[in-house]
């Protein structure tokens, strides 16, 4: 058993002048690529013949970045790679760091990130049903109509996260063994009239875009991504779990108050961009149901581990080779952290993130091929990609 | 050009022989109102959006604060824009393309930084892949600061803006768009602050400095002590690992706070052999370089189990400098994309892998920034 290949290995110029085809350049700059993403597509007509994919447009070079800085110093240099949720980033990059040098998080703390990741997840998910709608574009009264809905919701979510933090997005508000910033008094009260907006609205998205025959017959069979092919890739997230593959690391490999709180796994079996979009509509109603269980149980005690790292010499004393990998909204953010040997002390001597949508962007030249142009907008959509963790 | 001359940049022959008539110049000068009302309540917006900054430019242009209220609408083509907004951050990749969507759009045409990293390039400004501000690029009349600032800041920025465009057309500010050296905001483009996008000989005695500061430590010095074991990987799984590794490999030192080293040449094998036993989810590869004597590379591979109780297995290989190693993409398709991508940072090369280019660089970038001898603010080349 060997692994599928891709079909972008054959050079297009061998096809240059070759009967009818056409190459297209697809980005970097195109409203549909969520961002900078270069796409060279091979085209017969409106139908693609092979797909080259071109990241790195947006490559910031985090990982050089944190060879200078401090642990806790990349706190909010992380928000940045995965825009959409930074709540995530932030918590997986603090997970790896406590596993590292052995910092015990509060259960409070733990509860409360959690908390945050899946109020997180809601947004993200809102995020992409509006853009996803924005790229099928016509089918849905021009697509604004599902995209100005969910970004009023989105913004209910991001009010929850000003009040607690003071900020939008890049909140920093995690930190070392915990949180920086406690739930401030009737916290529950708002999250709670929140998410009844929010889930009452849901309802109406779902007769918007799933039961829509127009989104039904742009999604339907489109972009299919067998299981195999996304094990071997790396899909994780709501893209494996649309291929059938019934994994998600809030229930099989639980951190935070996952293992108190049991997660209900979205699946479906199709793994096509409807497959997706569903899983995403329906984990958004699970995020709902885990944020209202997270805020009725929140513990009392403290936000940060009493013993907090306060000065870079502690720091000095870390050494050995940490992966930890989380569920955020796109699927597995993996952090890898090589510490120690690095003289200039509190700085990792490697830091290696491991970003979900990379490995999502990874399939393109394997699904591609066969699809029309127009389905090309709707499988990039159905990846949730985002260009700040692809390039990082 | 003078500035007076150059203050009505809407130009058209009938509009010079009006102001000339006698009389007629009461009227042209109603006109030059009219057209100033309207092109400043009329702003077409190309977003060029990047990265985070782009979110907050649609949240303004959603729901809450509705941008278009003001007569903006975004516009995804620079064909049909006046404003284009610089979101996000640009990288040297990037930047060619910026200018050319930028020359692209018709005059009159105006330019708004939104957000730190387009002002200045924020904190990845001395790093080799971004550029320090986008006015190092193309002129920049407005800068909306914030990080990334708010959509009521947005909209400060356009208002601002607009009162800009009314200034311009009456001749009391200078515009952008006349000539390169009246420009005050590209004056930076002659001089610029940041030295190594000008002075790339600068970097020899810097970067031996940096590379003093880091250090250069060897992985065997690395002594540490022990970590508590995570209870949620320590299964019966590990143990097997460990078992396999010891049986088949050869590997007998199990350090408590790093995957297990495995002899390079067994690496593809291994691979094979861990997929085959149910760890089928290809996750991640690290390589990682180690400067001093001798100098070396590692590469450390992750791969977990799906499913309830998932487990991680992870090993590293250790190869001399100069020395590949054996590619997985035969075992997992997802290597191809980390490995060119390590490949790329790192510097390590991987045999047998099918497509080694460039995946994060332009392709005719020199270097590897991720070695540890690469000075975190090593001179790049300047984008063209």
């Amino acid at each position: 058993m060997s692994a599928p290949q891709p079909q972008h290995r054959i050079e297009l110029a061998v096809h240059e002048g070759e009967g009818d085809l056409m190459l297209v350049n697809f980005g970097p700059q195109h409203p549909s690529t969520h961002g900078v993403f270069r796409i060279k597509l091979l085209l017969d007509g409106e139908i693609v013949v092979k797909a080259v994919p071109y990241p790195g447009f947006l490559h910031r070079g985090v990982e050089k970045l944190a060879e200078r800085l401090t642990f806790t110093q990349l706190g909010p240099i992380v928000d940045k790679n995965d825009y959409i949720a930074p709540m995530t980033n932030e918590q997986a990059i603090f997970m790896a760091f406590e596993k590292l040098l052995g910092i015990e998080v509060p259960r409070r703390a733990r509860w409360m990130r959690t908390l945050f990741a899946e109020l997180q997840r809601v947004a993200s998910h809102l995020l992409w049903l509006g853009t996803f709608a924005l790229d099928l574009g016509g089918a849905l009264g021009g697509g604004a109509t599902v995209f100005l809905y969910c970004f009023r919701e989105r913004e209910l979510v991001l009010d929850l996260f000003e009040e607690v933090t003071g900020a939008r997005f890049h909140y920093n508000t995690h930190t070392m063994g915990g949180n920086r910033h406690d739930l401030p008094a009737g916290y529950a009260q708002k999250v709670h009239a929140t998410l009844d907006v929010i889930a009452a609205r849901l309802v109406e998205y779902e007769h918007l875009t799933s039961t829509n025959r127009i989104f039904d017959v742009r999604t339907r069979g489109v972009g299919t991504i067998s299981s195999e092919l996304a094990l071997g890739l790396g899909l994780t997230g709501p893209v494996l779990r649309a291929s059938g593959v019934d994994h998600d690391l809030r229930r099989d490999a639980p951190y935070g108050a996952y293992d108190e709180v049991p997660v209900n796994v979205m699946t479906e079996t199709s793994g096509d961009c409807l497959a997706r979009a569903l899983v995403r509509i329906r984990e958004m109603t699970e995020s709902i149901r885990l944020a209202r269980a997270l805020i009725d149980g929140m513990p009392e005690g403290p936000i940060c581990g009493a013993k907090a790292i306060k000065t870079p010499t502690q720091f000095k004393a870390a050494s050995g080779q940490v992966y930890v990998g989380i569920e955020t909204p796109r699927g597995e953010l993996g952090t890898y952290v090589i510490a120690g040997g690095n003289e200039r002390g509190a700085a990792p001597y490697r830091l290696k993130i491991r970003p979900p949508s990379y490995h999502a962007m990874s399939v393109l030249p394997y699904v591609l091929p066969g699809h029309m142009v127009s389905d090309v907008v709707a499988i990039l959509g159905s990846l949730d990609p985002i260009m700040g963790e692809v390039d990082r | 050009m003078a500035v007076d001359e150059t203050a009505r940049n809407y130009t058209h022959p009938l509009y010079d022989t009006l102001l000339a008539a006698p009389g007629l110049n009461v009227l042209a000068g109603s006109v030059d109102q009219l057209l100033t009302w309207g092109l400043k309540n009329s702003l077409w917006i190309f977003p060029m959006a990047t990265s985070c900054c782009g979110i907050e430019f649609m949240a303004a242009s959603a729901s809450r604060v509705d941008l278009d209220r003001m007569g903006t609408i975004p516009r995804a083509t620079p064909r049909q824009a006046d404003v284009m907004v610089v979101a996000g951050t640009i990288t040297v990749k990037m930047a060619p393309r910026v200018k050319k969507l930028w020359d692209q759009m018709p005059e009159p045409k105006w330019c708004v930084a939104m957000g730190s990293c387009a002002i200045s390039g924020d904190f990845y400004r001395d790093l080799y892949p971004t550029v320090p501000g986008i006015d190092t690029v193309i002129p920049v009349d407005v800068y909306i600061p914030g990080c990334p600032p708010n959509p009521e800041a947005v909209m400060a920025g356009m208002l601002r803006l607009q009162e800009k465009i009314a200034l311009v057309r009456q001749g009391l500010f200078p515009p952008h768009g006349s000539s390169k050296e009246d420009r005050p905001e590209t004056a930076k483009m002659a001089n610029p602050a940041v030295r190594r996008l000008l002075d790339p000989a600068r970097d020899a005695a810097i970067t031996a400095h940096q590379v003093t500061l880091a250090g250069t430590p060897s992985p065997d010095t690395v002594d540490s002590p022990p970590l508590p074991v995570d209870a949620s990987t320590a299964g019966s799984a590990d143990r097997d690992l460990e078992a396999l590794l010891r049986d088949r490999f050869g590997v007998t030192e199990f350090p408590k706070d790093a995957p297990p080293l495995v002899d390079a040449a067994f690496h593809v094998e291994l691979a094979r052999t861990l997929r085959d036993r149910g760890f089928r989810q290809y996750v991640t590869c690290v390589a990682s370089h180690w400067p001093g004597d001798p100098e070396t590379f590692e590469v450390a591979t992750v791969l977990r189990s799906t499913g309830s109780g998932s487990q991680l297995a992870a090993w590293r290989v250790r190869v001399a400098a100069g020395e590949p190693v054996d590619s997985l993409c035969g075992v997992f398709a997802g290597a191809d994309w980390q490995e060119r991508e390590q490949f790329d940072l790192v510097g390590l090369r991987f045999a047998g892998h099918p497509d080694l280019r460039r995946v994060m660089m332009p392709e005719d970038y020199v270097g590897h920034p991720l070695r540890r001898d690469f000075a975190s603010d090593a001179p790049c080349a300047p984008w063209r």
